[in-house]
């Protein structure tokens, strides 16, 4: 009876939140299920920009060593990668930093954002839990809330690592640091407000993460091509919320009202998302979901008819969405050779002329396509994980089908969609590159290019397989090869490393075509050792108990 | 039916995880053609000892042999003659549960095309629809259906009728008494009582990773006690010096005890010169069984309540 008087006027006072009750304690719900997560991704954020504050120096400590690396970040393939590339005429430590690797920084807020807000909402209503939470006294609004809350909370305290590392460690400027940090926060929330929107289209988890994910890299592909046409970006720059946070130029015109922009599209995403979220059922999307076959086709009976009908759609967005943005990254290349024109003929000749500059640009993407199917083949042994570890791999199992059958089915998918994913990847940069240029054989010459990058990615795929077979919770320590690769491979020649440092990622391997010829020594190698890794884990797999 | 190798053969079976001992020692037999009830509360380790009867997982220890074969290194070809219905089924979000079964059913190798129908019929099934709209139920019908269809000597089935409703509950009871009478053999897990009680043939009862019983229903029933309500012409006093009469109440005319099974007929014998003007017997339920097995449980947390209404 007392407890009645006593909870009265709790109630009341809940009531008066209306939709949005209960968002204050599912927030600190959601910090504490993030009680891991938010300090690693803000201890990610402060390692990365503190290993940038210590080793650029010692990279290229004096004055002219930066100014010739600044020059080739200012030139049209330097910015494709970096951004628009202010302050590189007269570069300093911090603008290099800003202004050089600041892009990275943004997509990495972007992907953290996108995964926070797809976890807390969609991936909640998918497994059921957010009836639970939502059977209690909790509003309408109150889970996107409280989401939308930890991402800001998220992305403030990545901006404030990374503030704190650029002022205290590396001594940087106070007003650039705070902008280029603020840049930081304000992209990663423009990101959860695209999430905010994706999560309420479609009933599926993995669907809403990718469709956030395919804005986010057509973002990088607007702006590549944007920043690649103009020093300090072109109008096309301005159409992607990636280059925002690059406009600010930090350390140069440290200007504050480009933030505006990734606000505003941060705002609209969450004024669309809950405006969305009235439309619709709880776990359901609002694309309807279609009756399909209620018999199997004939392809279906096998652990490979499996694989192939699991993986197919992903395979087919994939190679879709990397065919779109390699025919955008090929058809850069009359951008590149108009740049070129305007560049000092020195600079130009340094390159190996005009044509040169072409190849290398070319054999570059190769190898940046190589890092992108590698993280589809770590992502493919994950969704392999997750099939065992959410019981859908017991019930197979529990046929007559091995587990080599079943793990050798899934992998033989996942090898035969890297060398189609690269395929089409090389085959879309060439006819990019043929439609501006009028010259046809790029097709077939990065066709080549890109297969011959194959064998570095089935490295990581085999890597991937001896995890799942041996150490299945380490799956997640592939993604440090492919992000060395990445690093190794974009900045490694700038950074002056010894060549064991090279050496030791899988995708410095392979020949730089078209610039160098086809060379099969690591190409041979690469498919041997990645045969090895792949064997080992077999032989794992075989020993292991399942989903334990 | 003792002549013939057991279907399963477990003896003395081990499997910890971690500082956790899921398996301590455990022993079953299933004969074949029966219908093995195996019942135990969650986390008694019945999943765990299907686990490893699938060759899912690896025992520490101990024996384990399943249609003649060993599960973990034969695992491929025993699973060509069972069939297996977990206690929690998962499907892939985006196929439908008729391309569910029919990949189960091909995987298994021979199915039935006419008897799948058939059962998505008599189990109410609409196998047009996806995985991830299915309710539990409905998916574990999915399970249920493609193990029914496919043409194997043993049913492995691990709380097979969790999410199904009471109508499909008694589909579920005819067609294991039909895929008992078309002679396969079932290991049915459970812990609905009703549902062993209708359909097994023996029983065993797992507690904390080891047997603490087994036997056809009436033999359990003779191990343990009867229950006795009368009323009588004399004061039934006496009756609780008798051997075998436990926890004697005496309210009103009536009096209410439990009789030992095999001292019941003494006990009857001096009941019947009391002057009996009703009488009411019943033999424990598997529930009381069970109780049996895991009241010392229940009594530490129930022991303060149950004292005051003695």
């Amino acid at each position: 009876m007392t407890a009645t008087a006593a909870e009265r006027p709790h109630t009341a006072h809940t009531a008066r939140g209306g939709g949005f009750a209960g968002t204050w304690t599912l927030t600190r719900f959601l910090l504490r299920r993030d009680r891991v997560r938010l300090p690693a991704w803000t201890a990610g954020f402060a390692l990365f920009m503190g290993y940038l504050t210590a080793a650029l120096p010692v990279a290229y400590g004096d004055d002219k060593q930066l100014r010739a690396i600044g020059q080739m970040f200012r030139d049209p393939v330097g910015r494709l990668m970096i951004g628009p590339g202010y302050g590189f005429e007269d570069p300093t430590l911090e603008r290099f930093v800003a202004n050089g690797y600041g892009l990275y920084f943004l997509v990495l807020a972007a992907l953290m954002s996108i995964l926070l807000v797809s976890r807390h909402t969609r991936v909640e209503e998918q497994n059921g839990r957010a009836e639970l939470v939502r059977a209690n006294v909790v509003g309408r609004y109150a889970a996107l809330t409280a989401t939308l809350v930890v991402a800001a909370v998220t992305n403030a305290a990545a901006g404030a690592a990374v503030f704190a590392m650029m002022a205290a460690v590396g001594g940087y400027g106070a007003g650039g640091s705070l902008v280029f940090a603020a840049g930081i926060a304000a992209t990663g929330l423009a990101f959860a407000g695209v999430a905010a929107v994706t999560v309420q289209v479609t009933e599926y988890s993995r669907a809403a993460s990718g469709m956030a994910g395919a804005v986010l890299g057509a973002a990088f592909v607007v702006r590549s091509g944007g920043d690649m046409a103009e020093q300090g970006g072109s109008p096309l720059s301005w159409f992607s919320p990636l280059a925002w946070g690059q406009q600010t130029a930090p350390f140069v015109l440290d200007r504050w009202w480009p933030l505006l922009l990734p606000l505003a599209v941060a705002a609209g995403g969450f004024a669309a998302g809950y405006a969305l979220l009235t439309r619709r059922d709880l776990g359901s999307g609002l694309l309807a979901v279609r009756a399909g076959r209620s018999r199997a086709a004939a392809s279906l009976g096998t652990p490979l008819g499996l694989a192939l009908r699991l993986e197919r759609a992903g395979i087919i967005g994939w190679a879709a969405a990397l065919a779109i943005g390699s025919l955008a990254f090929g058809a850069y290349a009359q951008t590149l050779l108009d740049a070129a024109e305007d560049m000092p003929a020195a600079f130009v000749r340094l390159f190996g002329g005009a044509d040169g500059m072409l190849a290398g640009y070319l054999a570059y993407m190769a190898g940046f396509m190589s890092y992108i199917v590698g993280a589809y083949a770590i992502l493919a042994v994950q969704g392999l994980r997750t099939e065992e570890t959410g019981g859908r791999g017991e019930p197979v199992l529990a046929t007559p089908v091995g587990r080599w059958a079943w793990l050798g089915s899934n992998l033989a998918v996942t090898a035969a969609a890297v060398v189609v994913l690269m395929a089409a990847a090389g085959a879309a940069i060439g006819a990019g590159a043929a439609l501006v240029t009028g010259d046809t054989r790029h097709i077939g010459d990065l066709t080549l290019a890109h297969l011959n990058h194959v064998p570095a990615v089935l490295v990581v795929l085999g890597l991937a397989a001896l995890l799942f077979g041996a150490a299945p919770r380490a799956i997640p320590a592939a993604w440090a090869v492919v992000g060395y690769g990445a690093v190794i491979g974009t900045f490694g020649p700038l950074m002056d490393l010894p060549d064991a440092a090279l050496d030791a990622s899988p995708f410095h391997h392979p020949a730089r075509m078209p610039v160098e010829s086809f060379d099969p020594g690591p190409f041979a190698a690469l498919l041997a050792l990645a045969a090895v890794l792949a064997a080992l884990g077999f032989a794992a797999f075989r020993r292991r108990g399942i989903n334990v | 039916m003792t002549e013939q190798a057991p279907a399963i053969d477990i003896r003395g079976l081990r499997k910890s995880f971690g500082a956790v001992t899921a398996l301590d020692g455990l022993d079953l037999s299933v004969a074949e053609g029966e219908v093995h009830g195996f019942l135990g509360p969650n986390g008694a380790g019945k999943t765990t000892t299907l686990r490893v009867l699938l060759g899912l997982l690896r025992a520490d220890s101990g024996h384990a042999a399943m249609l003649g074969g060993d599960p973990w290194k034969d695992a491929v070809d025993l699973h060509r003659r069972l069939a297996f219905v977990p206690g929690d089924v998962e499907l892939w979000p985006n196929l439908t549960g008729g391309e569910a079964i029919d990949l189960f059913a091909r995987l298994r190798g021979s199915f039935d095309r006419g008897r799948r129908d058939e059962l998505c019929r008599r189990f109410d099934l609409d196998p047009a629809k996806k995985g991830r709209t299915y309710s539990k139920g409905n998916r574990q019908k999915v399970a249920l259906i493609s193990a029914l269809a496919s043409d194997v000597e043993l049913l492995l089935l691990d709380e097979p009728t969790a999410g199904l409703d009471p109508l499909m509950e008694a589909v579920f009871q005819e067609c294991i008494r039909e895929a008992k009478a078309a002679g396969r053999t079932v290991l049915l897990s459970s812990h609905i009582l009703g549902q062993v009680e209708a359909l097994a043939d023996r029983i065993s009862i797992i507690r904390q990773g080891s047997i603490v019983e087994t036997g056809t229903l009436s033999e359990l029933r003779h191990l343990t006690r009867t229950t006795v309500v009368a009323e009588t012409a004399q004061p039934p006093d006496s009756l609780a010096a008798l051997p075998g009469v436990h926890g004697l109440e005496h309210t009103g005319g009536q009096v209410r005890f439990e009789a030992d099974g095999d001292r019941l007929d003494r006990i009857v014998a001096a009941l019947g010169a009391l002057g009996v003007r009703s009488l009411v017997a019943h033999p424990p339920t598997l529930e009381q069984l069970l109780l049996r097995h895991y009241g010392d449980a229940l009594h530490d947390g129930a022991a303060s309540s149950a004292g005051v209404a003695k």
